[in-house]
């Protein structure tokens, strides 16, 4: 029912938006640019975002807008998309849902944005999820692997996932430690929501019976001594944690504390070993080597990482930082934002030369999944699944950077197998800007 | 076994940093009869002033002292410039501007030191000791704070009851007319007690942070821990903040180790504490009278 309503009101918009030119036809090439929808004017487009940028989730997290930034500059000085600058406006919500709720008010109802891109975080974004539904505002890439933004897109038809899915992600780092480690006596380390939950769902759907506990903390909460030792006390000899970066850094104070040596496994999102070792490198100046640490975790991966100086992505990511870049080095997190930056740039050329908002969903339903780009493996947009993308590869971390162990496999939500992906990576286009076509409907 | 001995260890390091932030308040409630909600963002300036030393070079030993140091004369003005105006009006409106100074205070470190997570350096080491074959998780680090506490509140104690200074200074806060009238500088007592105030607050935020990250809000939870452990102990009394922290600490470790999902219990918990002692001891556990007010 809200459904339906959700989606009335998206058209109703729409139709406002765009309805004194007759957009229809101005989907042809070769036409005038025309204001064709709320926040796309002759020469712009204007795009929205949320991220911590302060707080405790913003280490690492708040470069992702940076990253975004310098791609879009580059993009501009190239003629932006169909001769339109792109203008992006990103807010800072301290990760802090109520904050997020302001500020996502604040770009759709002051700023009137086109679109949301790359709005971060599971309970910040979940708070503005059906405000943005409801509004007919796309929501596209949400820097997060919750499967809500993509498992149903009747609920959510203006929302689409963009990274791995924790439950994926679970379900390909259960299948490696069940074939890989099948005497390991298997303990998680989990972040008690949506997160934690996906990502313990997946794993167990391989390797339930080599789990033998199962701990949870609650982010803020930075005592995690409790959760450690019990994982220790049951005995567990692989500990694999669906963790934020800065809980990483705790559980790994907390096991030296103990004397706990476990083999670690830490998902995508906690595993940044630059940001990790960074937070660690200090505690005890220099009593404990940074780098020494994390060596030999094992983690996920679904994008380039910037220890890949041979990956023709990471050098052309690197010229775009060095051209159009702020302070500071390329990091993961800006590779990240500028990956996302790319895909929402193939999503803009799709929907056209005179956009719409629902022209811009239909084009990602319709022509997304065939989408190349620095991501390992395709996204699996279609009128039925929002859900990004689903390879990932198995690393392990050596010193600042990672080697391949398992080389990238794709699944789906539920029952789907994980199967081996075969196809040859993409290498970027002239400039690093993307040339898709117009999706004409 | 070893788990049980683990949540206790654990809980009685934690409890020594609540009662290290407890002893501060402790010590302004004795000094002045103000609660000062703005003791953690007090101490969180100094503490990124040690940072910022450290980063530049310095050793930590001297960024703790310049950090206590500049505690102390943080405490002075606050009292002189901000504190001063409203004392002696409605005790509610010193404890609002507190609250005011609590918010301005993180928001200007945000604006100066940047909000990013950061990790605070420990002069010791963070390795669990060896006993027997297991490692328990007492580090040097946490010997190094339950040490500090320990001697702090020793010294409060002494400069309590058996200095002349101490006594001037709860004579001026229980009753600052009859204190004037026996010839004590009240107006200096007050300054001096917020200022020693503010160098213990500054203490307990180095050695919350040690080992730890530090960003403007990390003292936020340890500020609601913190007031629970001193109420706890009655607010009156070093003894009773050190006790109070460490039940506060010991008894929010069991529920985060042996209850289901006890890591989103821990701020419920806390709170269920306050409110039994409360109910049990209205003054709190280590409370001398019972009904002291100025």
């Amino acid at each position: 029912m809200t459904a339906i309503a959700a989606a009335t009101v998206a058209s109703t918009l729409a139709a406002c938006g765009g309805g004194d030119d007759g957009s229809s036809s101005s989907a042809e090439g070769g036409g005038e640019n025309e204001a064709s929808d709320i926040g796309v004017t002759e020469d712009s487009i204007k795009l929205g975002a949320h991220y911590p940028l302060t707080g405790v989730a913003a280490p690492g997290y708040s470069e992702i807008p940076t990253g975004v930034q310098a791609y879009f500059d580059c993009l501009n000085k190239e003629g932006g998309v169909y001769g339109r600058d792109i203008e992006f406006i990103f807010k800072d919500d301290a990760y802090n849902p109520s904050q997020t709720s302001q500020v996502t008010n604040e770009l759709v109802l002051e700023e009137e944005i086109f679109a949301m891109m790359s709005g971060l975080g599971t309970p910040t974004h979940s708070a503005v999820v059906d405000f943005l539904n409801d509004e007919g505002v796309p929501d596209l890439f949400v820097s997060s692997g919750s499967l809500l933004w993509g498992e149903n897109p009747e609920e959510y038809p203006m929302s689409f996932g963009w990274q791995t899915d924790y439950l994926s992600e679970g379900k390909i780092i259960g299948e490696y430690i069940a074939n890989e480690f099948p005497d390991a006596k298997v303990g998680l380390f989990l972040q008690d929501d949506d997160f934690g939950q996906d990502g313990e769902e997946g794993i167990r759907q391989y390797l339930d019976d080599q789990i033998v506990a199962a701990e949870r903390y609650v982010p803020g909460n930075t005592n995690v001594g409790p959760q450690i030792a019990a994982l220790q006390a049951a005995g567990a000899d692989f500990v694999v944690g669906f963790n934020v970066p800065s809980y990483t850094a705790l559980s790994q104070l907390t096991a030296l504390q103990l004397g706990y040596d476990p083999q670690w496994f830490y998902s995508n999102v906690g595993s940044d070993p630059n940001l990790v070792g960074g937070l660690l490198n200090r505690f005890s100046e220099g009593k404990v080597s940074d780098a020494a640490l994390l060596d030999g975790a094992l983690t996920t991966g679904y994008l380039p990482t910037v220890d890949m100086t041979d990956n023709p992505w990471i050098q052309e990511f690197s010229r775009i930082w060095d051209e159009c870049g702020g302070e500071g080095e390329l990091s993961n997190y800006r590779v990240y934002g500028m990956s996302q930056a790319y895909t929402m740039t193939q999503a803009l050329q799709a929907a056209g030369q005179n956009p719409t908002r629902e022209g811009l969903v239909e084009a990602v339903e319709a022509v997304g999944a065939e989408w190349e780009g620095p991501v390992f493996a395709p996204f699996r947009y279609s009128e039925d699944s929002h859900l990004g993308t689903s390879g990932m590869t198995i690393e392990r971390i050596v010193g600042n950077g990672s080697e391949e162990v398992q080389p990238v496999r794709t699944t789906d939500i539920g029952d789907a197998p994980i199967e081996e992906f075969d196809k040859e990576p993409a290498t970027p286009p002239a400039n690093g800007i993307p040339d898709e076509e117009a999706y004409e409907g | 076994m070893d788990y049980f001995v683990n949540v206790t260890i654990t809980g009685l390091t934690q409890g020594i940093i609540y009662s290290a932030f407890a002893l501060a308040l402790v010590l302004i409630w004795r000094s002045t009869r103000i609660v000062n909600f703005a003791q953690g963002s007090m101490a969180a300036a100094t503490t990124f002033i040690a940072l910022a030393l450290i980063q530049a070079g310095q050793s930590y030993w001297v960024a703790l002292v310049v950090a206590l140091v500049s505690g102390f004369v943080l405490g002075a003005l606050v009292e002189r410039v901000i504190i001063r105006p409203v004392e002696g009006g409605p005790e509610l409106n010193a404890v609002i501007v507190t609250l005011g100074l609590f918010v301005a205070i993180q928001a200007l470190i945000a604006i100066i030191f940047g909000s990013s997570f950061q990790s605070f350096p420990t002069p010791f080491g963070v390795r669990g000791f060896q006993v027997g074959g297991s490692t328990i998780p007492l580090t040097p680090t946490s010997l190094y704070v339950i040490g500090s506490v320990l001697i702090t509140m020793a010294l409060l104690v002494a400069l309590f009851r058996f200095t002349r200074v101490g006594l001037a200074m709860r004579a001026s806060a229980f009753s600052q007319e009859v204190a004037r009238l026996l010839g004590v500088k009240v107006g200096g007592m007050l300054t001096l007690g917020w200022g020693l105030a503010a160098v213990v607050g500054s203490l307990s935020g180095l050695l919350i942070a040690g080992g730890g990250f530090v960003y403007p809000a990390y003292m936020d939870s340890l500020i609601v821990f913190g007031f629970v452990a001193a109420i706890i102990g009655g607010l009156d009394s070093p003894v009773g903040a050190i006790v109070g922290g460490l039940i506060l600490g010991l008894a929010l470790s069991y529920v985060n180790g042996y209850v289901e999902r006890g890591s989103a219990l821990v701020s419920v918990a806390a709170l269920v504490i306050l409110i039994v002692v409360l109910l049990v001891r209205p003054g709190g556990l280590f409370s001398s009278t019972t009904a002291r007010r100025a």
